[in-house]
């Protein structure tokens, strides 16, 4: 419980600081060259690191799961019925394996 | 550029502009929030707790990430760490908003920032690129419809979860992973995005294999390698 509220305090102050951050250094921040292409960069570079931290704890029936849910994603770009396609085929392969 | 804020009823004109435009983007942002207070409600979070967690830090996927790493008992400072250095990128959004916030009061300038999201700022840059006037109050109207969705349908999803009986067994744990994946196919932005991704994903695999210390770790590695790369100069 308090944990929740913790990570809720955490996130938001750290997250107000950025936005307001930006604001503050303005013009400062550049809008193009390394710093920027890094920024840009980051979130999908530290999904895809998350993604392979979580898989290589996972075992055949989550890596048969991930490929299900890249096919529906690629597909649909829908967030419910990747989510959905995931839950069903893991459900699945575990009954299986 | 026409001089900011004009008459109140300019303001006001162009608010309500910003929340007619976004309606389209808000329902979206309605389906994602009732996703992600599935996953919420898989860390024991209550409808009240989400919701509020979406009003104080209003960021889609900084919370999914730290959901996930909660739930992998990874640890506070961990989760908060790998929440907020996804939401890193939002300094170039509100940095570009500087000359629109400056000059404004105090209390304008704070809930402008607080506001700004991927989809109103994009919104905002797309219809200034129509040759139509977007400014401060656009981007608020927008900001206003994302919040209060956002706020409604991830405390909704985390309280109807609530209610269903223990989730794990169905492989709901897997929910997480299958958002990651969604979530890296709308970062995708071309065939540059393949080496940092994939020296980001090796990067990570082999210190979480290798490394006697909490995955998190690898996680954080494993981004910042790849963000390396993408920073390299280029010949262009």
């Amino acid at each position: 419980m308090t944990d929740h509220w913790l990570l809720i305090a955490g996130l938001a102050a750290g997250t107000f600081a950025i936005r307001f951050g930006g604001f503050l250094l303005g013009s400062t921040v550049p809008a193009s060259g390394p710093w920027a292409r890094a920024l840009k960069a980051l979130p999908g570079c530290l999904i895809c690191a998350l993604l392979a931290v979580i898989l290589v704890q996972g075992g055949p029936a989550e890596w048969f799961a991930a490929a299900i849910s890249l096919g529906v994603a690629l597909a649909t770009r829908s967030l419910p019925l990747t989510m959905l396609a995931g839950i069903a085929s893991v459900w699945l392969a575990r009954g299986l394996v | 550029m026409p001089r900011k804020s004009p008459s109140p009823a300019a303001s006001l004109s162009q608010f309500r502009a910003g929340l007619r435009d976004i309606t389209p983007l808000s329902l979206g942002v309605a389906v994602y929030g009732l996703a992600f207070g599935l996953l919420a409600a898989q860390i024991g979070m209550d409808g009240l707790t989400t919701g509020l967690m979406g009003l104080f830090v209003f960021a889609g996927s900084s919370q999914i990430v730290a959901a996930e790493r909660m739930a992998a008992d990874a640890g506070l400072a961990v989760a908060i760490l790998a929440g907020l250095a996804l939401n890193l990128r939002i300094l170039l959004m509100t940095a570009s908003l500087h000359a629109e916030l400056a000059g404004r009061p105090w209390w304008q300038i704070l809930l402008g920032v607080h506001l700004t999201s991927d989809e109103n700022w994009a919104l905002m840059h797309a219809t200034r690129a129509s040759g139509r006037k977007a400014g401060y109050w656009y981007l608020l109207g927008g900001g206003t419809s994302l919040v209060v969705v956002w706020v409604l349908a991830t405390g909704a999803g985390a309280g109807f979860a609530g209610l269903l009986p223990d989730l794990t067994s169905l492989g709901v744990d897997f929910a997480f992973t299958a958002a990651f994946i969604l979530l890296a196919r709308n970062l995708w932005r071309g065939m540059g995005d393949l080496a940092p991704w994939a020296v980001s994903a090796t990067t990570a695999a082999v210190l979480a294999l290798v490394l006697p210390v909490d995955p998190s770790w690898a996680l954080i590695a494993g981004g910042l390698a790849g963000v390396v790369l993408a920073a390299r100069p280029r010949g262009d």
